[in-house]
């Protein structure tokens, strides 16, 4: 063994010492992290997930009727998912359905029954049980109806349908009143006088979205908000990428670009209110060009006579050449469907605008057919438009009130003090009106002038059931049940009612001691009935079936075929639309508009929702007003300056939004935002434009026309940044983006090949 | 040699310098109060309440990840570079000018890289488990991770701040001891501990250089790396302007040039207020002034290299982050640092100029918030610009980040007050050396002299 | 083999291709941005499946948002020809991630599913991977966020709720993907069934235009779709081998 030196030995040791921990190192520094971490991202074997109990019900957020599925654990709602055996939602839900749980969990819930103890609108209310609630309202209709005055009660309640829709006809009809109004900002009332008049019944068609090749959609903003949003989109994607070798063509016309103008793949502004001149030219094409062969070609040449290309270019904006290529278009792509509504019918030619749409579909063979318009038979059960109270009404019922008509009004889950424009004088009325009740969950601006409050579930701890209208080519059901137990001391709606008829002894008309029976009792007759997925079995086992699938459909179609009758060809004819407000002074055209996120301001109490980006504009937790570049530029605005936006009827202030898809003469406006109420999250939140809409009508239906408000803009030398996500609008040729043209599939195309390795 | 000291004995230097640790006057108490209250109040409570809110105390956002904690951090980290690295360079090239003023070039080194540690500390969202970024054994056999620019950084940094303060120390031994021969009580004993017995035999000379001139020829290649190391973090990322082969150089000579121009403010303090007139001259502030004129050109080059590739490029985002930088947001940054980065420090140019210390001075403190700003443009106006325009966004410091950053400074001066109490600030060793010898002294001092 | 060979080796093993070969799952998803309307259903989805905090209007304001999938959007042309393109962007599962290499703890890291994964309880906040994410989909918790009661009853108990100074970013809803091979294993499956297991923002998209599975399974929808002649990645140029791929929108002109 060599002589190793005491120095030696150490600096062979310091060596080794760093050589074995830079091995080490490199050692370690080679191998996949995955090695070492077990991180609780993907929990321990030993862990294992809690158990999840699931819940079918139906989504409540809007009109659609999506059938839900609700996931909870322990009790709790941990989330909503679509339930995929309801043929309305597939499986899936929009923004809102999404939101459901921040209904339930809402920190602004009202937690029991109040009474108002100051003056109306102080918000001083103090507690009260059920019973002093109860009794204080049932003695008060006792009173009414023992001296006949029954007929001074007035129901106002959101559409509601099923049996809940039965049980407040009965009660008001016990009562002997006849004030049961369904009022909703956004009820599509000119849709079904159109669709009354041109198919002779008060019932929605059901449009096939999914099997449709070409789309014409006039102001229909169908994936937005829209009628049943979730449905059409199902549909749109299936018509556009869901079949083999075809891809559906989508065209939208309206005058500021909607979700559905920027899907589509054409979007054609057209003035506001022409769009039914637009559809009558397209028919006048139709029939020129002789794609129509019908036995009444003649009367329908007489009656389109005034409306040929030409000329309507010029009234609506739109270029003669687009009119010629979309009408065929149209009658050559078959299956092909027209639809029209939101802005195309709010107008004072709203119903004419789409009965002039439904003509279209007549002309080119569209009814009854897949991929166009498909008849619904009748629903199962009770839907809800006989009471929908259109603004007509509604300015009725607040003449009534002013003159000291209505003696007690009760409310349920609508708020027309901020979805009525304030010409409508509603809010004012309400002082005339001694008792004041509402039923609503929220302490929303109508509840806030109520004198007693007896609050309801929200649709996640109730009873109840539904029948979509429309229905999707054959009558669907749902049953709504309780998916959590109650959070507060609150009670369903329809126990609400029950319990005041029970106080007022209506027992033989309303003879169920909970929502809970009533629904039950309902569904009795549908078993009885037969028809549906579950026919054989008793009717307990039906019972659960349905619970658990959470919807029950009758697989029956109606019969097609469809005879017009020539008195409604004659009645076919466009009037240029009437607006409020006289152009020199008010320049622009107002379009108010359902917002995506926050639909009619319902949703405004959701922070999901608040903090939600608005598709189009990406902005969030505030109100705006879209201008086209030209006009902003010519008014010398940019983004966020604060500007006036004043009409005969009053004047909101907000920041500007340059907007590329808005016609240059119009403002668009976002609905949802400017409570007064309604909690932590809505209150004091951007502006409502219903507010300074003119009280222009549809004088058809007496729907507000709610498109035909002139407003000026005046800027205010102030800004307010607008808070949005969105950093560049333009992608600068990164291709982002990226876009393929129409004959994608074919050969020519570079695809990337994606290796798919065997397992 | 400097014409100034030939009046100096071999004493005066003694005297000088152990009175600037001996002595101190209330000055400087009200100087080290202040700054130790300046960095209570800017640095450490605005400090303590992110370390309670979150880093959302400070303004950054998404995509704005990053902010002027890791700008300051940079800056500090340059400023680090010429303290050290200029000393080796200057020792192993013999400039006897060096001499007079290493020590506290050395000393600015080692301070400013304890604030750009502190930085990281700032910075990250949850420091206080920044020891996972340490590869030391542990039970959950958890390594770091090897492959990210971040972790060598964590290791060049480490790896720097332990040459240099070997360095300082190992430079200061001689004078620690003379100051513990010329000491009493608390004093002597402290610098009986750092001098190590220091005698002053030859053999201990002779090790001393061999060590010293060692450790100078290992610095250098560390100091350029580490400033190469922290480039990678950003040129190893694929962000439009960040993404750049030439940031490692671009950003040594940016080092240089800001820890020149802070060694030259440094320079003024001392000469001005610790009474080194004689020691520090005209004759530094001449040949610090060659070297900014130096290091101001290629840094002005390099940047105009930067603009160039980053145009050649063709790229979208390559050319949208140069228009960003030249014209956005913080365009008028841009401009301010190019005025003084690449136009001020061209008066250089004149000796009259690098003459003057108050001219000087201001250039150099010029230098330095241009190079700054340089860092947080770096930083911010790459990430306001990325790939997918829609996540653009701008990034605005908050109050409690500016705070920070004036407090950050508060801590450097701080820690600089304290080490001109305990280490001798101007080698007196080596200054001895470049005087004549000595002249028979009368008073011996009595336990002998060192050297 | 020379040792640098292998510490090459080593160093790159999981970033070649095959890598998966040795394990049960790659999982990925398409976009089928023709079918995508923009609704944000999915934004929504993912917002209450994964306990994402709502930051509030100020922070918001400060570009502070909690977002794991967003839409972009993007204008074209001018009105009245003008278009508006909507693309979702969510964590792209890069099987090259920058994101992962930057990280100095390991706290983001490539998991033998081909996932992407972000380790709260290990991340230290340097924000380096949102910096080298090019997708920008990495988000940061400024700071610890709050559940108005009762909301907090909402939260996903699989999910955790983290806190202030660590990153998240879209996990391709790992807790169902666990779940997915829980049930499988009491089934006393090996491999779980295609569309078995779908994250919240696939399950939801109305117009069902995300498409999530197993790439490794050739006959699964995923598999499919990614061979669609439109399919694309984001930023291909970059090299970082996502998971997610998009279809091309078609641009029928006229
Ligand atoms: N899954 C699960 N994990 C848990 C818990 C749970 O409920 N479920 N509970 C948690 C709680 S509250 C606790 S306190 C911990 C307990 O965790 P541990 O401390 O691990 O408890 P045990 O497993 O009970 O005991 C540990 C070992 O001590 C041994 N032992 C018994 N008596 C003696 C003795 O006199 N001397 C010595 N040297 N050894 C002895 C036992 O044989 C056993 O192997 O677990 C925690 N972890
Ligand atoms: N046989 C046996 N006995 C033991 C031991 C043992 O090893 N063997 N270990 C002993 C030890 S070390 C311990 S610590 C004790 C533990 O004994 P305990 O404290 O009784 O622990 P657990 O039984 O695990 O849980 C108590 C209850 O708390 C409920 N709970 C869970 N979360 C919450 C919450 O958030 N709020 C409320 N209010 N309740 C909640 C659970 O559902 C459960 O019903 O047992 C002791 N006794
Ligand atoms: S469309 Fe949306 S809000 Fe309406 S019912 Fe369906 S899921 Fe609910
Ligand atoms: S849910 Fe689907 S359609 Fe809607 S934005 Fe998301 S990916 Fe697009
Ligand atoms: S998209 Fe970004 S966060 Fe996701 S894996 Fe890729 S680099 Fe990482
Ligand atoms: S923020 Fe967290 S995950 Fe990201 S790099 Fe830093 S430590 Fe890693
Ligand atoms: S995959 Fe899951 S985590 Fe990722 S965006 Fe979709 S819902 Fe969110």
């Amino acid at each position: 063994m060599p002589n190793i030196e005491r120095r030696d030995f150490l600096k062979l040791v310091g060596a080794g010492s760093v050589g074995v921990g830079a091995g080490f190192y490199l050692r370690e520094s080679i191998k996949h992290p995955m090695e070492h971490l077990i991180p609780h991202v993907v929990a321990p074997e030993d862990f294992s997930t809690g158990i999840d109990t699931w819940y079918n019900t139906v989504c409540s957020m809007c009109a659609a009727g999506c059938g839900i599925s609700v996931r909870t654990r322990e009790g709790r709602v941990k989330k909503i998912e679509g339930n995929p055996s309801h043929p309305v939602s597939q499986g899936r839900l929009c923004a809102l359905g999404q939101a459901g749980p921040q209904v339930l969990y809402n920190p602004d819930r009202l937690t029991g029954p109040l009474m108002q103890t100051g003056e109306r609108g102080s918000g001083a209310f103090a507690q009260i049980t059920w019973d002093e609630g109860l009794s204080k309202v049932a003695d008060r209709l006792d009173l009414l109806r023992a001296a006949e005055r029954g007929n001074r009660v007035c129901l106002l309640s959101q559409g509601v349908r099923g049996h809940l829709a039965q049980l407040f006809e009965r009660f008001v009809d016990q009562l002997g009143s006849e004030r049961l109004l369904h009022y909703d900002f956004d009820h599509p009332h000119t849709l079904y006088a159109a669709n009354q008049r041109f198919f002779g019944e008060q019932r929605l068609p059901y449009y096939d979205l999914k099997n449709t090749r070409y789309l014409l959609s006039f102001g229909a903003d169908y994936l937005g908000s829209w009628i049943s949003p979730v449905h059409h989109s199902l549909g749109f994607g299936h018509s556009r990428q869901g079949r083999p070798d075809v891809r559906g063509r989508f065209v939208q016309i309206e005058p500021r670009m909607s979700l559905s103008g920027a899907a589509a793949d054409e979007w054609i502004a057209a003035r506001p209110g022409t769009e039914g001149l637009l559809a009558l030219a397209v028919a006048h094409h139709i029939l020129s060009k002789g794609y129509y062969q019908g036995a009444d070609r003649a009367d329908w040449i007489a009656v389109l006579a005034g409306y040929t290309t030409t000329e309507v270019a010029a009234q609506t904006g739109v270029p003669a050449e687009t009119i010629v290529r979309l009408a065929d278009a149209f009658a050559q792509t078959q299956p092909s469907l027209a639809i029209g509504g939101g802005s195309a019918g709010n107008h004072s030619n709203g119903v004419d605008t789409l009965v002039a749409v439904n003509a279209l579909n007549y002309l080119v063979g569209n009814l009854g057919k897949a991929g166009g318009l498909v008849f619904n038979p009748e629903p199962a059960g009770p839907t809800t438009h006989p009471h929908q109270a259109s603004y007509r009404t509604m300015l009725e019922f607040v003449e009534d009130a002013r003159r000291g008509n209505i003696e007690v009004l009760i409310v349920n889950g609508t708020n027309p003090v901020f979805t009525l424009p304030s010409a409508a004088g509603f809010a004012e009325a309400l002082a005339e009106i001694p008792l004041i009740v509402s039923l609503s969950s929220f302490l929303d601006e109508t509840t806030a002038l109520a004198d007693v409050i007896l609050p309801s579930h929200t649709y996640l701890e109730s009873w109840g059931d539904d029948f979509p209208e429309p229905g999707v080519g054959f009558p669907v059901g749902a049953v709504s049940q309780p998916v959590a137990s109650p959070l507060y001391d609150t009670r369903a709606t329809g126990d609400i009612i029950l319990g005041l008829a029970q106080r007022l002894d209506m027992n033989d008309v309303l003879p169920w001691s909970s929502m809970e029976d009533c629904i039950k009792d309902g569904w009795r007759q549908i078993h009885e009935r037969g028809g549906g997925d579950v026919r054989t079995e008793s009717f307990e086992s039906f019972w659960r079936a349905v619970l658990t699938a959470g919807v029950w459909g009758e697989e029956t179609h109606r019969e097609s075929t469809f005879t017009l009758d020539k008195s409604v060809i004659a009645g076919i004819g466009v009037q240029a639309p009437e607006f409020s407000g006289a152009s020199d002074d008010y320049p622009f055209i107002l379009h108010p508009y359902l917002s995506t996120t926050l639909h009619d301001g319902r949703a405004a109490n959701l922070p999901w929702l608040q903090e939600l980006p608005d598709p189009m504009t990406s902005v969030v937790y505030g109100s705006w007003v879209e201008m086209n570049p030209v006009t902003a530029k010519g008014l010398g605005l940019t983004e966020g300056d604060l500007v006036d936006i004043e009409s005969p009827h009053g004047r909101i202030r907000a920041p500007v939004y340059v907007y590329p898809a808005i016609m240059p003469d119009v403002i668009a406006m976002p609905i949802g935002q400017g409570h007064a109420e309604y909690g932590r999250y809505a209150r004091n939140r951007g502006v409502n434009p219903i507010e300074i809409l003119s009280p222009q009508m549809e004088p058809q239906t007496g729907s507000l026309a709610s498109s035909a408000t002139r407003v000026k803009i005046t800027a205010t030398g102030r800004r307010a940044e607008l808070v949005k996500t969105g950093g560049n609008s333009r992608d600068l040729g990164r291709n982002i983006v990226q876009t393929t043209g129409a004959g994608q599939h074919s050969a020519n195309l570079n695809s990337i090949p994606i290796t798919v390795i065997p397992s | 040699m400097p014409t100034e000291t030939n009046d100096l004995q071999y004493a005066d230097v003694h005297r000088d310098v152990i009175r600037s640790i001996v002595e101190t006057g209330p000055q400087y108490y009200i100087a080290l109060g202040t700054a130790f209250g300046v960095t209570l109040l800017c640095f450490f409570f605005p400090w303590s309440y992110q370390l309670y809110y979150g880093i959302g105390a400070a303004g950054m956002n998404h995509p704005g990840v990053w902010g002027t904690y890791l700008a300051s951090f940079i800056f500090w980290i340059g400023l680090s570079h010429s303290g050290t690295l200029l000393s080796c360079v200057l020792h192993l090239t013999h400039s006897t000018w060096r001499k007079a003023m290493y020590r506290s070039a050395e000393a600015m080194t080692l301070f400013s890289l304890m604030v750009a540690a502190t930085f990281v500390m700032v910075h990250v969202g949850r420091p206080w488990f920044i020891h996972w970024a340490l590869p030391y054994p542990n039970q959950m056999e958890m390594w770091p991770n090897f492959r990210s620019p971040l972790l060598f950084d964590v290791m060049a940094i480490g790896t720097y701040i332990t040459g240099s303060s070997i360095f300082i120390y190992m430079g200061s031994i001689p004078d620690f001891a003379a100051v513990r021969d010329r000491t009493t009580g608390w004093r002597n004993n402290m610098y009986a501990l750092l001098s190590m017995g220091w005698r002053g035999t030859d053999r201990e000379w002779h090790r001393l250089h061999w060590a010293y001139t060692f450790l100078a020829v290992l610095i250098i290649p560390l100091a350029v790396s580490v400033h190469s190391i922290v480039s990678w973090d950003f040129a190893m990322s694929i962000v439009p302007a960040l993404h750049q082969t030439i940031f490692a150089p671009y950003f040594v000579v940016g080092a240089i040039y800001s820890g020149t121009a802070g060694i030259v403010t440094v320079m003024f303090v001392l000469r001005k207020y610790m009474d080194f007139g004689q020691y520090i001259t005209k004759v530094h502030f001449d040949n610090l002034g060659k070297l900014l004129l130096v290091l101001s050109l290629i840094w002005t080059y390099i940047n105009g290299i930067e603009l160039f590739t980053g145009w050649f490029s063709g790229a979208s985002s390559e050319h949208e982050a140069l228009r960003y930088k030249l014209f956005g947001y913080y365009a008028p940054l841009y401009w301010e640092m190019i005025a003084f980065c690449a136009v001020a420090p061209l008066l250089c140019i004149s000796s009259r100029f690098r003459t003057s210390f108050v001219p000087m001075l201001i250039l150099s403190i010029a230098i330095n918030i241009g190079m700054y700003t340089e860092r947080f443009l770096i930083v911010g106006t790459s990430l306001s610009r990325q790939y997918l325009p829609d996540a653009w966004g701008v990034y605005v410091p908050s109050l409690v980040e500016i705070s920070i950053i004036v407090g950050s400074l508060a801590l450097f001066v701080t820690l600089f007050l304290v080490f001109v109490k305990i280490v001798p600030s101007v080698s007196m060793y080596e200054v001895k050396e470049t005087m004549d010898a000595p002249k028979p002294e009368p008073v011996a001092s009595p336990e002998g002299s060192p050297a | 083999m020379s040792l640098l060979d292998r510490f090459t080796d080593g160093w790159r093993k999981y970033r070649k291709p095959g890598y998966y070969e040795e394990f049960d799952y790659h999982w990925a998803m398409t976009i089928d941005l023709d079918k995508c309307t923009g609704c944000e259903a999915c934004v929504t989805a993912c917002q209450a499946e994964n306990n994402l905090p709502i930051v509030g209007e100020k922070a918001f304001a400060e570009g502070r948002e909690m977002k794991w999938i967003r839409i972009e959007r993007y204008w074209e042309g001018e009105y009245p020809d003008v278009k508006l393109r909507f693309i979702p962007m969510l964590c792209q599962q890069c099987d090259s991630a920058p994101c992962e290499t930057v990280c100095p703890v390991s706290a983001t890291y490539h998991n033998q599913d081909g996932l992407n994964t972000q380790i709260y309880n290990r991340c230290i906040g340097t924000r380096s991977c949102a910096v080298y994410c090019p997708y920008e989909v990495r988000y940061f918790n400024w700071n610890d966020h709050q559940w108005d009661a009762p909301l907090e009853q909402q939260l996903n108990p699989d999910v955790t709720v983290r806190e202030k100074g660590v990153m998240e970013k879209c996990t391709f809803c790992i807790q169902r993907i666990r779940q997915a091979k829980d049930h499988a294993k009491d089934d006393g499956r090996r491999r779980v069934r295609d569309g078995e297991v779908q994250p919240a923002c696939v399950q939801t998209c109305p117009a069902n235009a995300l498409v999530f599975g197993d790439r490794k399974d050739p006959n699964s929808q995923v598999s499919r779709s990614m061979n669609d002649p439109r399919a694309y990645r984001v930023l291909e140029e970059l090299n970082t081998d996502p998971s997610v791929v998009y279809l091309k929108k078609v641009d029928a002109k006229g």
